[in-house]
């Protein structure tokens, strides 16, 4: 009797290695054996391919850390490299099981694809001159600023700031070039990039006023509520256990990092 | 599929680059005109120290592709401190590009002026300016004006170049809606019918033009 008790404590224990606070994985997962996920392979650092083809980043991570859970073992993550295209197309047609993908939150995506809790928030920043006066978003009224043509930046700039011209270039070189040759008196772009590109250049620098503000969440396909509710608890397993932080700082550089911990970590600030 | 509703609804921003790729196209076909007159001259007339260096401008445009030159003008001179604003950039790329074509058809067309004709202004004592705008001129431009307009329909559709730089012309305006509203037929096929429109136009004041100039001189 004593035995038994004995051997079902240490099965307890053993599970709950795997997977402490965390609900029962849904059967139709556990019957795979392994967790398809698709990630982004050309969105440095979240999701990109490394020099040797291998998949890399905070968010494959967070891919594995998932399968970890759910299997006790991180190479029991199937990923799939997916693009902003064919992400969600991806995963109803049931190629994948879950999305880490750097996918925002819209009322579009969410009435196609069930989003989980975000993992981290998201916003567009922009880049001035070292020596330029401004500080706030505000100051950049009535001057230019260099967007890429179809970006979010450009529709929001010209839905927010009417006052602002837009000068709309084709690539991030060319905008790059503008605001430093002074055609334009910002660049305007998704944070995490500016925040690599701001350390790379010491004329520039961020004006850190965000704008544009988008939570980032993972998806699983419409009506699996048992792995919702799975994933949901791994996030928050992940955050409460300081996990997010130890990935950032894996694999972001020193230099750039306290933006992306910012991102993970702070709530987002309210949109303007 | 096609959606005619949402080209309508795109009307007028595509007038608006319409009236931009105008403007410009035809600021910068007359001022290369005037280069190209100047140039022609004074290549096919061997002016001392003029002639090489409007020799150099011709060969350096024809030998160098016009999105360089664009480039060169746009993010290269602000380095050296001559910063002209997108409008403008636009108007000098396409005049500077145009220039070099035009003085190459001037040439061609002085060089239809014969000796003869020359040595019998001199022995009419007619000084070398009333020649040059009485004889010569006429005569160059008779025989140029085929591919003097060529140039210029050329300048027109190389206006299409100027969308690299975000000046905002008939093509920017298209490429901009498709890469908002991803509608690539639509504006694709509105930018089409637009331009063959234009250089038909063009091509047919061209021909008017050319059918009164070579009237007879009648008194």
């Amino acid at each position: 009797m004593n035995r038994i008790t004995g051997l079902l404590a240490l099965l307890a224990i053993s599970a709950a290695a795997v997977a402490q606070g965390l609900p029962p994985l849904p059967d139709s997962i556990k019957s795979q054996g392994k967790v398809r996920v698709g990630v982004r392979c050309d969105q440095p650092p979240y999701g990109y391919q490394d020099q040797n083809g291998q998949f890399a980043g905070v968010e494959v991570d967070m891919a594995k850390q998932i399968a970890t859970f759910a299997f006790g073992s991180p190479e029991k993550a199937e990923l799939t490299c997916v693009t902003a295209e064919n992400r969600i197309p991806q995963l109803n047609s049931k190629r994948v099981d879950l999305l880490i993908a750097t996918l925002g939150i819209s009322p579009e995506r969410a009435r196609v694809v069930d989003f989980t809790k975000p993992y981290r928030w998201g916003a567009s920043d922009l880049l001035v001159a070292k020596d330029s006066p401004y500080k706030k978003l505000e100051d950049l009224s009535g001057k230019t600023v260099v967007v890429l043509k179809g970006s979010v930046q450009a529709k929001w700039f010209d839905d927010h700031m009417p006052k602002v011209t837009t000068l709309k270039l084709n690539t991030a070189a060319d905008a790059l070039q503008a605001l430093k040759q002074g055609r334009a008196d910002g660049y305007a772009h998704d944070a995490a990039t500016l925040v690599i590109i701001g350390s790379k250049d010491p004329s520039l620098r961020l004006l850190e006023d965000h704008y544009q503000l988008s939570d980032a969440a993972m998806a699983v396909r419409k009506g699996e509520a048992d792995w919702l509710a799975y994933v949901d608890a791994s996030i928050t397993k992940m955050r409460s256990e300081g996990m997010f932080r130890r990935m950032v700082e894996k694999w972001v550089p020193a230099d750039v990092r306290s933006y992306y911990i910012m991102v993970f970590e702070q709530p987002k600030p309210a949109e303007r | 599929m096609f959606d005619p509703a949402y080209l309508l609804a795109q009307v007028p921003a595509l007038l608006g680059g319409l009236g931009m790729t105008l403007l410009l196209t035809a600021l910068s076909v007359a001022l290369s005109l005037a280069i190209g007159v100047a140039g022609g001259a004074i290549r096919s007339q061997r002016v001392p120290l003029l002639a090489p260096l409007a020799g150099a401008y011709v060969e350096v445009i024809r030998n160098t592709p016009i999105l360089v030159q664009l480039f060169f003008l746009f993010y290269g001179l602000p380095a050296i401190g001559l910063r002209m604003s997108l409008f403008w950039t636009g108007v000098v790329c396409l005049t500077l590009w145009g220039g070099a074509y035009q003085i190459e058809n001037f040439r061609g067309g002085f060089a239809a002026v014969g000796q003869g004709l020359r040595e019998a202004a001199l022995a009419l004592n007619l000084r070398p300016r009333v020649f040059l705008r009485r004889v010569a001129i006429p005569i160059a431009l008779r025989v140029s004006l085929p591919s003097i307009v060529n140039t210029s329909i050329s300048q027109l559709k190389n206006s299409s170049y100027l969308q690299a730089i975000g000046l905002a012309e008939l093509t920017f305006v298209a490429l901009d809606r498709v890469a908002t509203d991803f509608r690539a037929l639509e504006m694709f096929a509105a930018l089409g019918v637009l331009y063959v429109g234009l250089v038909f136009a063009l091509s047919a004041a061209a021909a008017r033009l050319e059918r009164i100039m070579n009237r007879p001189y009648a008194a």
